[in-house]
Formats: C-alpha cells, sequence, structure tokens
C-alpha cells in the first residue's frame, strides 16, 4: 500500500466527543417552545377497505390540535424510493397491518394516546395475500394494481442449456432465508415546524435527507427548495431508514398546527412498520468440470417482498448479479420474480439481497467441493475472480480484484489463530 | 455432546447503486488561517462518512485531518448526497470531496507556481507544506500560501461531484455495467454447536476485507466486527414471526428478537487487504454491507461441518439443530 | 393528574423534582430534567440504552419509577465529567472506535464506570459480563471492550503515579 498522510490511520472521528459527552442530539432529544406530540392510528388487519373512519371524538378531546386522514394532504399521497406505490395516509385501502389511517397532534403523548383510542374505524375486510404462492394464482386478491407481480428481472450470459453437457459434476438445492429486522438501536423519531420563512424543516433520524426533502415537497405540493431536512444524529439504521418514517406525518401536521410537531416510535411501532429484509427463495442449479472450475449455473429466485415496494426493484436488481458470488463462471442464468403480498413491507437491509444470494453460492461451492472431493478453501481459489475475468453481466474487471488475497490472507491468518479449525477446512 | 465444526463465507459487492446513475456532490473551502468547511449531503449513521469526508479532504488538501469541519444531511446547504447505502458513500461522496479540493486548489495551485516559480503540475501539497517534487528545498508552509492568496484577493473554494462510471443494464438480460468498482471478503469461523440442546457458540472469526484503501484501519476493524455479529446472529437468534391471521409482526421488541450481546461475540480478527485501484478516492471502495455478507454463510457451513447436517436454509434455531443432528445419527445407523 | 416530588441526588447535585407519579425515572431525567443523553432503545429493561448509575450500580431506568428514586443517588453521562472534557473511559471510546451510531454509547459508558468503580482491573470476561445488558448493534463490542480495559489501565497507571 502506498504511504499516505491522512488515510490508513487511526483518527478520532468527527462526530464522537459528543456522543461521549452525551451532548449529541439525536431526534427524540430536540424539544421547541409550543412543541406538540404526533401519533399515529394504524390499521389492525392486513387488508381492507375503510368503511367509515370516525374521528370526531379524538377531534374533539380537549388538548388534541389536529387529527388528520388523507383528505388533509395537500400534495401527492404516494411515496417510495424506486416505485411510488405507498401512502402516507390510507386513501383506497389498507395493505397491511400498521398502515397508517390517521395521525394526531396534541400536547402531550399521554394526550395522544388517548384520542388514537377514540378513534373509530369500520374495515370491509379483503381476504389477504400472505404467500408467494397466494400471490401468483390467478384468482388471489391483487394488492396493487391488477398484477402481485412486483418485479422481474432475467439474467442470461453464455449458453447456459448447451453448458450442462459439458459439466462432470451438476449440484442442485434450494435455499431460503428469512425476514428480519434491522434492530437500529435508536427507534425512529423526528420533528418538523414553519420557519419564520414559512419554510418546512424536518429534523429526523434518516439515511438519506435529500430524497426526505424531494418526499415532504412532493406532499406538501411546495417546490423542494421550500423544504429543509436535517438529519439528527441517527442511532443507526442498517438500510431500515432509508425509507420514509415520520417525516411525512410530522411536516403534514406541522403544517395544519402551524407549530412544531415531535414524533417518537416506540420500540415496537417501529419494528412493526419500517422495512425488513427480503427472504429470498433460490432453487438453483450448478456444474463444474472434474478439476473443480464452474461451467454453468442457473437459478431461479423468489420472494415475498410484503405490501409495498420500497428497495425491492433494487435488490431484485442486485442479487443475480451476484448470483455466482466472487468466482468465474461462463453461462449463467438468473430468472426473478418479487411479488407484493400483504405481509411486511421488505426494504433495504444491509447488503440489498447479496447476503441472501451469499447463502447460495456458497452453499452450491461447498457442495461442488464435496462432490468432487476437494477442499472448500481449494474450490474457491480455483474460481476466484482476478483483474480480466468477466461477471455475469459481460463486464470485465480491470483492476482492484483484491478476492484471492483475502482468501489466502484469512486461511494464513486463521492457521496462526485457529489452526485446528483450519485443519477441518482445507483437508478433503 | 459438544461438536465443532469450521465454515468459509466469501463475496463479492458491486458498490454504489445497480446499473443506475447515483451521484454525490460536496462543497470545500479553505479558510485564511489553513482550516476548511467541507460540506456533504452524506448522512453520517455512525459508519464514518463524515470522518472519511475530512481524511479525503485532508489527504487531498495536505492539510491536517484536524484542520477539516465536515457538515453533512442537511438540505439547506449540503448538496445532494444520495442515500447512505450500497455501500457507496466511501466511493462516491469521497470522490466528491476529492474533486471538490481538487477544484479548489485551482487557487492554490496558481498562486503556490506564481509563489515558488515552479509548474503547477510539478507542485506537492502534504502535512500543511507545498513544494516542488523537483527540488524539496523549493517550498512554503500553508499560512504563507494563503496569506498570499490573501494578498492577491484570491479564494480557495471548490465544489465537485462523482457519478460512477455504470452503464444501464439490458432488460433483456441485464447485460452491461452494472458497478465501477467491487468489494471482496472471505470469512472463516468455527463454532461450538451442542446437540443436545441445540445451542450454537461462535468461538473464532478472522474475516479479511479488500477494502482498497482504508480510510481508517479501526473504522473498517469496526464495520467487520459488527457485521459478523449481525451475521452469526442472521443464522443462530434473528427471526421476524409473522402472525398468520392478521400478518402483524409478534416480536417486534428486543425481547423477543434476539441480537448477539457481548457474551456471544469471541475474538474477531478483521484483516484489511488492500488492493490498487483507481477507481475511488485513493483507490478506496466501500465496506459496510461486506463486512456482514460472508459471516452468514460460513456460520451455515460450520453448523453442518459440525454435526454432518446439511442446511440450506436459515434461520437455524435450536430445535432445528436437535432434529438435524438425530436425524444424521439414524442414517449414520442404516 | 396529581404531582409528585421527587427528592434524589441527580449528578452530585441535589435536586426536587415536580412530577408525575405514572412516569418513568427515564422520563423524569430526559423530560423534567432535561438530561437527554439517557436514551430509550427498547422500554422494557432489554437494551441498555436508557442505563443511569443508580445508588453506585447500573440500572435501565425505563424499569424504574420516578418515585422509586426518592432519596437516591443518581448519575447519568452529563455528570460523568464535571469540567466538562472526557474523562478516561470517554477518552478510550474515543480513541478505540469503540463509538459508531453512539446511541448505547451514554449507557455502555456509564456500566463500564460502575464496573471500573467497583473492579479497577477487570478482566476482558468481565468486562463482557458487566456489559452484557447493554446492546450494540454496530460494532461488534470487541472495541468497545478493547476501550474499558484501555480506560482501567489508564486509571491504575494514573494511581500508581
Amino acid at each position: 500500500m502506498k504511504e499516505y498522510a491522512v488515510l490508513a490511520k487511526d483518527h478520532i472521528k468527527v462526530d464522537v466527543l459528543e456522543k461521549v459527552m452525551g451532548t449529541a442530539k439525536f431526534a427524540a432529544d430536540y424539544r421547541m417552545p409550543n412543541m406538540l406530540y404526533g401519533g399515529v392510528f394504524r390499521s389492525k388487519v392486513p387488508h381492507a377497505i375503510v368503511k367509515k373512519l370516525d374521528m370526531e371524538k379524538a377531534r374533539a378531546l380537549p388538548g388534541v390540535a389536529c387529527v388528520l386522514d388523507h383528505t388533509a394532504i395537500p400534495g401527492k399521497n404516494r411515496f417510495g424510493i424506486i416505485f411510488k406505490d405507498e401512502p402516507c395516509l390510507v386513501d383506497d385501502k389498507v395493505r397491511r397491518y400498521g398502515d397508517a389511517i390517521a395521525v394526531v397532534a396534541a400536547e402531550t403523548p399521554e394526550l395522544v394516546d388517548e384520542a388514537l383510542d377514540l378513534i373509530e374505524v369500520e374495515y370491509e375486510e379483503l381476504e389477504a395475500v400472505s404467500s408467494f404462492e397466494r400471490a401468483m394464482e390467478e384468482d388471489s386478491p391483487k394488492v396493487h394494481g391488477d398484477t402481485n407481480v412486483n418485479v422481474r428481472k432475467h439474467l442470461e450470459y453464455g449458453n447456459v442449456d448447451e453448458a450442462w453437457a459439458k459439466c462432470d459434476v451438476i449440484v442442485e438445492n434450494t435455499y431460503s432465508t428469512h425476514i428480519l429486522s434491522h434492530m437500529f438501536i435508536e427507534p425512529d423519531a423526528g420533528l418538523a415546524y414553519l420557519d419564520e420563512q414559512g419554510i418546512m424543516n424536518v429534523i429526523v433520524s434518516t439515511q438519506n435527507a435529500h430524497y426526505d426533502r424531494n418526499e415532504v415537497a412532493a406532499m406538501l405540493s411546495v417546490p423542494q427548495n421550500r423544504v429543509r431536512v436535517k438529519q439528527a444524529v441517527t442511532g443507526g439504521g442498517f438500510g431500515g431508514k432509508l425509507d420514509i418514517s415520520v417525516q411525512l406525518h410530522c411536516a403534514l401536521m406541522a403544517l395544519y398546527t402551524k407549530r412544531p410537531v415531535k414524533m417518537v416510535r416506540s420500540r415496537s411501532e417501529s419494528t412493526m412498520v419500517s422495512s425488513k429484509r427480503h427472504p429470498l427463495t433460490m432453487k438453483c442449479k450448478t456444474g463444474a468440470t472434474k478439476d473443480g472450475k464452474l461451467v454453468a449455473v442457473d437459478c431461479v429466485m423468489t420472494c415475498d417482498a410484503g405490501a409495498y415496494s420500497s428497495y425491492a426493484p433494487a435488490v431484485i436488481g442486485r442479487a443475480p448479479v451476484h448470483i455466482v458470488g466472487p468466482y468465474e463462471c461462463p453461462n449463467v442464468r438468473c430468472d426473478a420474480v418479487f411479488v407484493y403480498t400483504n405481509n411486511p413491507m421488505c426494504g433495504a437491509f444491509r447488503g440489498f439481497g447479496v447476503p441472501q444470494a451469499a447463502v447460495c453460492h456458497e452453499g452450491q461451492m461447498n457442495a461442488l467441493a464435496k462432490a468432487l472431493h476437494m477442499s472448500p478453501l481449494e474450490i474457491r481459489m480455483i474460481n476466484a475472480q482476478k483483474v480480466g475475468s468477466v461477471i455475469p453481466t459481460g463486464q470485465k474487471l480491470t483492476e482492484s480484484v483484491g478476492f484471492l488475497d483475502t482468501l489466502i490472507q484469512a486461511r494464513d491468518k486463521a492457521a496462526e489463530v485457529m489452526p485446528e479449525a483450519l485443519d477441518r477446512l482445507t483437508k478433503v | 455432546m459438544k461438536r465443532r465444526g469450521t465454515g468459509v463465507g466469501c463475496m463479492f459487492y458491486g458498490v454504489g447503486n445497480t446499473g443506475l446513475p447515483n451521484p454525490a456532490a460536496a462543497f470545500v473551502q479553505v479558510l485564511p488561517d489553513t482550516s476548511v468547511h467541507v460540506t456533504v449531503g452524506a448522512a453520517d449513521i455512525g459508519q464514518g462518512s463524515s470522518t472519511m469526508a475530512a481524511s479525503v479532504a485532508a489527504e487531498t488538501l495536505g492539510l491536517d485531518y484536524e484542520n477539516i469541519q465536515v457538515s453533512w444531511a442537511d438540505t439547506m446547504f449540503a448538496p445532494e448526497g444520495g442515500a447512505t447505502s450500497a455501500s457507496r458513500q466511501t466511493f462516491i461522496t469521497g470522490n466528491a470531496v476529492k474533486n471538490a479540493c481538487e477544484t479548489a486548489m485551482g487557487e492554490l495551485k496558481r498562486t503556490a507556481s506564481e509563489e515558488l516559480n515552479v509548474p503547477e503540475e510539478d507542485l506537492i501539497f502534504r502535512n500543511r507544506e507545498i513544494y516542488s517534487c523537483k527540488d524539496e528545498n523549493v517550498r512554503m508552509t500553508y499560512p504563507e500560501l494563503m496569506g498570499a492568496m490573501g494578498k492577491k484577493g484570491r479564494l480557495a473554494v471548490g465544489a465537485g461531484y462523482y457519478n460512477p462510471k455504470t452503464t444501464y443494464l439490458d432488460p433483456k438480460d441485464m447485460s452491461g455495467v452494472p458497478y465501477e468498482l467491487y468489494s471482496y471478503a472471505t470469512t472463516i469461523l468455527e463454532v461450538e454447536v451442542d446437540t443436545d440442546t441445540g445451542e450454537v457458540t461462535l468461538l473464532s472469526v478472522v474475516s479479511a476485507h479488500d477494502v482498497g484503501t482504508p480510510v481508517g484501519i479501526k473504522m473498517v476493524e469496526g464495520q467487520i466486527e459488527g457485521g459478523t455479529a449481525m451475521g452469526t446472529g442472521f443464522v443462530v437468534t434473528e427471526k421476524i414471526d409473522v402472525d398468520p391471521k392478521t400478518l402483524a409482526i409478534k416480536n417486534p421488541m428486543l425481547s423477543k428478537y434476539i441480537i448477539a450481546t457481548s457474551m456471544d461475540v469471541p475474538k474477531i480478527y478483521p484483516i484489511v487487504v488492500s488492493s490498487e485501484g483507481t477507481a475511488g478516492p485513493f483507490g478506496a471502495k466501500g465496506v459496510g454491507e461486506p463486512a456482514l455478507i460472508p459471516s452468514i454463510p460460513a456460520t451455515i457451513a460450520a453448523i453442518n461441518d459440525a454435526i454432518g447436517s446439511s442446511f440450506t436454509s436459515t434461520p437455524i434455531f435450536p430445535a432445528d439443530i436437535v432434529k438435524a443432528w438425530q436425524e444424521v445419527q439414524a442414517a449414520a445407523k442404516d | 393528574m396529581n404531582k409528585i416530588i421527587v427528592h434524589c441526588t441527580v449528578n452530585h447535585k441535589p435536586v426536587a423534582v415536580e412530577t408525575a407519579p405514572n412516569k418513568r425515572l427515564l422520563d423524569m431525567l430526559r423530560e423534567d430534567l432535561n438530561l437527554t443523553s439517557v436514551k430509550e432503545g427498547c422500554g422494557e429493561g432489554e437494551c441498555g440504552a436508557c442505563t443511569v448509575i443508580f445508588n453506585g450500580e447500573p440500572v435501565t431506568s425505563c424499569c424504574v419509577l420516578a418515585g422509586q428514586a426518592e432519596g437516591a443517588e443518581i448519575i447519568t453521562l452529563e455528570g460523568i465529567s464535571p469540567d466538562g472534557k472526557p474523562d478516561a473511559v470517554q477518552q478510550a471510546f474515543m480513541e478505540s472506535g469503540a463509538v459508531q451510531c453512539g446511541f448505547c454509547t451514554p449507557g455502555m459508558i456509564l456500566t463500564a464506570e460502575a464496573l471500573l468503580a467497583k473492579n479497577p482491573d477487570p478482566s476482558e470476561e468481565e468486562v463482557k459480563l458487566a456489559l452484557s445488558g447493554n446492546l450494540c448493534r454496530c460494532t461488534g463490542y470487541a472495541k468497545i471492550v478493547e476501550a474499558v480495559l484501555l480506560a482501567a489501565a489508564r486509571r491504575r497507571e494514573e494511581a500508581q503515579a
């Protein structure tokens, strides 16, 4: 490595003094004069049309500043990082447990809870779609529009059908991963207020202030420069704070009340309605020569992505590109289908489908090693990408491919600190 | 019975959005006293993008890390930074900061060139000094340079952005250039499995990550250690349960969704691997997500190695292990 | 609702706090005393982000009613360094890379302070055990444990000198 003046050394991070002194301001730590507290009335059913919503008792409660439903939204009532399919407040129908139907702002958090209890709703319940299989059936209810297919991808590289004949060994397995939660340690929180220039200010725990700004502006129907979003010190995210959380609700209520409105989600509310990791099923067929060289990979990938699209198009774009892992393979096919259901919404979570793909490609490498009586390390080294390798999109890698070095350095360190464990990995 | 198993997990990870534009920008100003303002859009969620921005600015300008003040993620003042996701901020915001600094250095170079009588392309800015690569005795300090800038009425300001060199992928077959650069990693770990209780204990971990050039060593190590803890949890303790009727999450609390504690994480040996590259700022790549990924398949493989099972699905909870062990033993008897 | 008055010592100063009887110690500290370093991560005593030192012991303040603090001596992160400079533990957390998002940091530091007050020379295992009630999702704990051991060593050196 080159000698750097500043890089590749350790410096005290720019944001840690406030964090160790206790003065760092996370979103929940902000307090403003005349501030209201906000809360959300959420659906207790997964799929339903709202027939009647009675907010009058809640509105009549002393100390309640506003109770709003979708009719209060001045601009767009659909948001989402890629497809705009999630409402700020439910208008046509509920698509998951926990969908936001109405919002309340009041003088104290206790009054917010009281007011939420006074809101009454009548549903016309619809059949809930709770699995990939049901979502794909012709007669299934449609969560959005006229198909439950959210997004589909097809990757084709080389000639997979002809390649099987060149394989000495073929392994076929089905892999599946489950739904997980980020469990960032700080539950979502934020605060909004109109400043003296009439600009809507939002201070929020987020991973993308500029995206938040654009969504708030669209919801309020104001130019983007009339909204200021400032990231508060943010207690972790791992992808779970890329979607909108409290930004729109706070801003809507701040607009109506002309007062600052703060929302702090409980752990349960935060986990219930923030995005989750996509559960993937990967049916994979992999072939290699007797020397252990990969010849072909064919994978069918399916996913129940939940009620809203969120980052599904990003995950389905990334997973097929990574389905072979850091290895050379001249023939690759991957078909992926992600569907809408009424399950919890899946979204961005550290790795965007690559952790799921890694469960598959590493499982297949181990299965091949076993079938060929090779060690798991050896088969990886034989197939490792290097400068000049071509990945399954046809891209040639021209520099900075340090994969073999990671294999070698991990092996050498393991030889030093866990020699017996490494033995089991290098023996056949 | 307690049985041990070893697993290896490898991965590569394309840094940035897949086959899509995803730019980020930065503003820089070097002030008369040689302190610096850097403003970026990138949200710092604790991973250290602001520290990265300060480091890249100091390295580029030839100033000290302590000279740099970073502001971030306030849309009133900061330019677009894109999402803090896809392990992209070191690569993309890092390059934006470098570009902004290089623009600010236009006037700095012109002034230093005039003062030192050295062509601009021969000037080196490093450790608060400016000198000629041909003759290191021809030099001036940064305060001297800023003094000269002041006399000439020049300001060192720069805006810069970076958009990774990718192409849209062909909808027919996904061909194209999805990412400009890739991070790589290998994790080797050992577990102990209690075949009676199904409990899995992580014993030791080595995890090697090609980060191109590490911006900060401890920052990279911290990502790897945290990612490993999350990766093993992915396999053996973490799971969202959904009520089959209401489709509500049944365990949205930390007492029922179990993440690793300090007692669950053994000594982890993070290994920082460097590879030469030109795409990232000084060759740096992302590590946020790569830190997590390889420990997941490595944990599955180690459990399979320990008890002779062939798990292909997650999670692998104690009851699954006890059942699998019984099946393995029954099969051995046949 | 009727108010109660809680008399206790917070960060070395005696206080009489007028608060609601249904409030948790966490709320009293954050809302009535504006000690916002005390964080709420779970509200059920699982994550340790709301840890305070309560009569010398690390306690999750979300599980304590405000009224239970009558007569107690309470220390929050704001009370660790009266001179406004980082103490040994805070300094070690910064230097060791023990802080990422920082939301668990106040609780971690207070738990470490309570440990070191009782055991100035803890083993790595003892540090891990002491911190096991404080969840961190970012770091994997390695650098936090390192930081506590570094602070302990520095304090011992200082005591000897």
